[in-house]
């Protein structure tokens, strides 16, 4: 691949990676990778394994040699530096702590490693020691700690360098679900309090929502999207992110001037998603985004999709899940939650008839492949 | 009554199988290994404490051991620093030939140690395929302490390995990561990071290494010439005070032999709980 790198201004950005690459062998883990963290940021790398995100955290940390492109820490090309002179500072999944040190020998280390004087290691040790509250566990080793503040210890120890940027690496996979969901929001609380830039990398797209001031979407080591949490959930711009990021139900059809058509299904579009001539395209409708009525119910708020039987309706706590069979040429099962309130107006079983409808949608242009040109990850 | 029943029941219930299969082990174990250990000590201390220790105090005795002592430790520093290197080199390194280097690691330990101490005089002896070139320069390696060493260094080569490969094996890759990160060169890595995790099991390494080479024989007598106050390791002292008939003499020695070999095997038996310990 041809990338031409123009002596750039990286501006103000902690993290910039340009066109990275990389093969294991045969296999393209990553192709041409760009993107950027700004300073106080917290990027997620969302992406199924084998996506890559994990390589792109160890190429960012010097554990890996990117085949081409570059890694810019604030406006220092580390490229060609080997880890220990990058300054990074990451949180392997298996926290990685040095089990015949103890918790203030653990933080100490990268103090040791640069020949602090002995009085600011001290300093630093019980400054970190309070912020991750772990003030009573100085002299553990890390074997006597819970997953959690074994967690807060690697985070401590990055910390006590001053990294130029942190790097989690799944950090919360080892830990069982209710403890995950309680850690990731001390843990974000912690680094918006801190303000130091940093990248985690994760499978698990609720944990990516919650954690990230921006999402990057992985897929088969290309980033398909990356934007705000709201955005790469409410306006993914491609399928990959639409499914990947909760569920979403798909209609191929074609777009031509404000219309999409898909057989009997007709949508009146927005100016924006509107096309001068036909183009193929995406219908994609988050399950919570279809509404299911009488056929005769339907209000003038709605547009109308097509008509369903009900399959299957099941509880799911908050909501009520519904799988809906559409009269549709391919009779594909949509998917539609439901709240309590709508449940409790109206009931549905299985067998029934009903009309969805849809007010928001996201309109999904064929043509709209991952080389065309993002905004520039430098801007 | 109700007491009664439970006493009976426990009776009833009792399984005749484990003292039986307990005693049978031992029964066994007695005639092989425990009385022959047994009869040293009756034997070496039956005509009194006195004898024993004159027995001891004899130049020559005092000589083998030392002489035994000294190169086993020698042999043995060596084994654990090369034993530490190999495993860190073929564990951190795929390569050509790896496995093959890892065979030929381990192969001493099947191979027989006369055979062991005949190849040794055939490559360094004054006839040697080397010897013959050191031979003129007045090096001479056979019938002295060095030989001794060599034989040792060679029975004794996969032992020390064999211990610290499989700790290799499973530390994780992850620490020596993260210390690369932190900003540590690979020697202070390997230095505060890869060797704290070794500890338990150089110290284990070392201990073997040393109790077995401290017992060699076969290579041994090959390479040493067996001289009296010169090239007479403990070993061969007993075996050649006992073709003399001083058994006395020889009971001594063996006596102090069995005895550092139970200490070395209790140390060995809680080296890693105290090493390794967290």
């Amino acid at each position: 691949m041809d990338i031409h790198i123009t002596p750039l201004d990286f501006g103000k950005a902690a993290v910039t990676v340009v066109g990275l690459s990389k093969t294991f062998g045969k296999v393209t883990v990553l192709e041409n990778i760009n993107f950027h963290v700004d300073e106080d940021e917290i990027v997620v790398l969302l992406g199924a394994s084998g996506s890559g995100k994990t390589t792109i955290l160890r190429i960012i940390s010097g554990l890996e040699h990117p085949d081409s492109g570059k890694v810019i820490l604030h406006n220092r090309d580390v490229t060609d530096l080997p880890a220990r002179e990058r300054g990074t500072g990451v949180i392997f999944q298996s926290y990685a702590l040095f089990p015949k040190m103890s918790v203030a020998q653990n933080i100490a280390y990268g103090l040791k490693i640069r020949r602090k004087p002995r009085k600011e290691i001290r300093e630093t040790i019980d400054r970190l020691l309070e912020l991750v509250h772990l003030e009573e566990h100085r002299k553990k080793y890390p074997s006597q700690l819970s997953g959690g503040q074994q967690q807060r210890v690697a985070i401590a120890r990055a910390l006590a360098y001053n990294p130029e940027v942190l790097l989690f690496d799944e950090p919360f996979g080892a830990l069982d679900a209710q403890i995950r969901a309680k850690l990731r929001r001390e843990i974000r609380a912690l680094l918006k309090e801190i303000r130091v830039p940093s990248i985690f990398i994760t499978h698990d797209q609720e944990e990516a929502l919650e954690l990230g001031d921006r999402v990057a979407v992985l897929n088969s080591g290309r980033l398909e999207q990356i934007a705000t949490p709201f955005e790469v959930y409410n306006n993914p711009e491609t399928e990959y992110v639409a499914t990947f990021l909760g569920a979403a139900n798909i209609l191929s059809g074609v777009v031509d001037g404000r219309r999409f058509e898909a057989g009997v299904v007709t949508v009146e579009l927005e100016q924006e998603s509107a096309t001068l001539k036909p183009e193929p395209a995406k219908l994609v409708v988050r399950p919570e985004d279809l509404f299911l009525r009488k056929p005769e119910n339907l209000t003038q708020k709605y547009q109308r999709l097509a008509d369903g039987t009900i399959k299957e309706v099941s509880f799911i706590g908050a909501f009520e899940r519904v799988v809906v069979k559409m009269e549709l040429p391919e009779q594909p099962t949509f998917v539609v939650t439901r709240p309590k309130t709508e449940t409790a107006a109206f009931p549905l079983r299985p067998g029934q008839k009903v009309t969805a409808g849809v007010v928001r949608f996201r309109i999904l242009k064929d043509k709209k492949t991952r080389n065309e040109p993002k905004k520039s990850a430098v801007a | 009554m109700a007491t009664n029943l439970s006493a009976m029941r426990h009776v009833r219930g009792f399984d005749v199988v484990k003292p039986l299969s307990i005693t049978v082990m031992i029964v066994v174990m007695l005639p092989l290994i425990l009385l022959p250990l047994a009869s040293i000590f009756i034997f070496g201390t039956g005509k009194g404490l006195a004898s024993f220790w004159a027995a001891l105090n004899a130049p020559e005795a005092i000589f083998a051991l030392k002489l035994s002592v000294v190169t086993s430790f020698w042999a043995t520093v060596f084994n654990v620093i090369f034993g530490l290197f190999a495993a860190y080199v073929l564990t951190k390194y795929s390569f050509w030939g790896r496995n093959a280097v890892i065979v030929t690691i381990s192969l001493p330990t099947a191979i027989p140690t006369a055979v062991a101490g005949f190849a040794l005089l055939l490559l360094w002896g004054p006839y040697g395929t080397l010897g013959r070139l050191l031979d003129p320069k007045g090096v001479h390696l056979m019938f002295t302490a060095y030989a001794i060493i060599l034989a040792n260094i060679f029975v004794t080569f996969p032992l020390a390995f064999g211990v610290i490969k499989p700790v290799f094996d499973t530390m994780s890759r992850s620490l020596e990561e993260a210390s690369a990160t932190m900003g540590a060169s690979r020697w202070q890595t390997f230095w505060h990071v890869t060797l704290p995790s070794l500890r338990g099991a150089i110290v284990s390494g070392a201990l073997l290494t040393f109790a077995r080479a401290v017992g060699e024989f076969g290579s041994t007598i090959l390479v040493s010439g067996n001289l009296a106050s010169r090239t007479q390791t403990a070993p061969l002292y007993i075996f050649a005070k006992f073709n003399e008939g001083q058994v006395e003499a020889a009971n001594a020695i063996a006596i102090v032999l069995a005895l550092l070999s139970f200490v070395i095997f209790s140390i060995l038996f809680f080296a890693r709980d105290w090493f390794d310990a967290d």
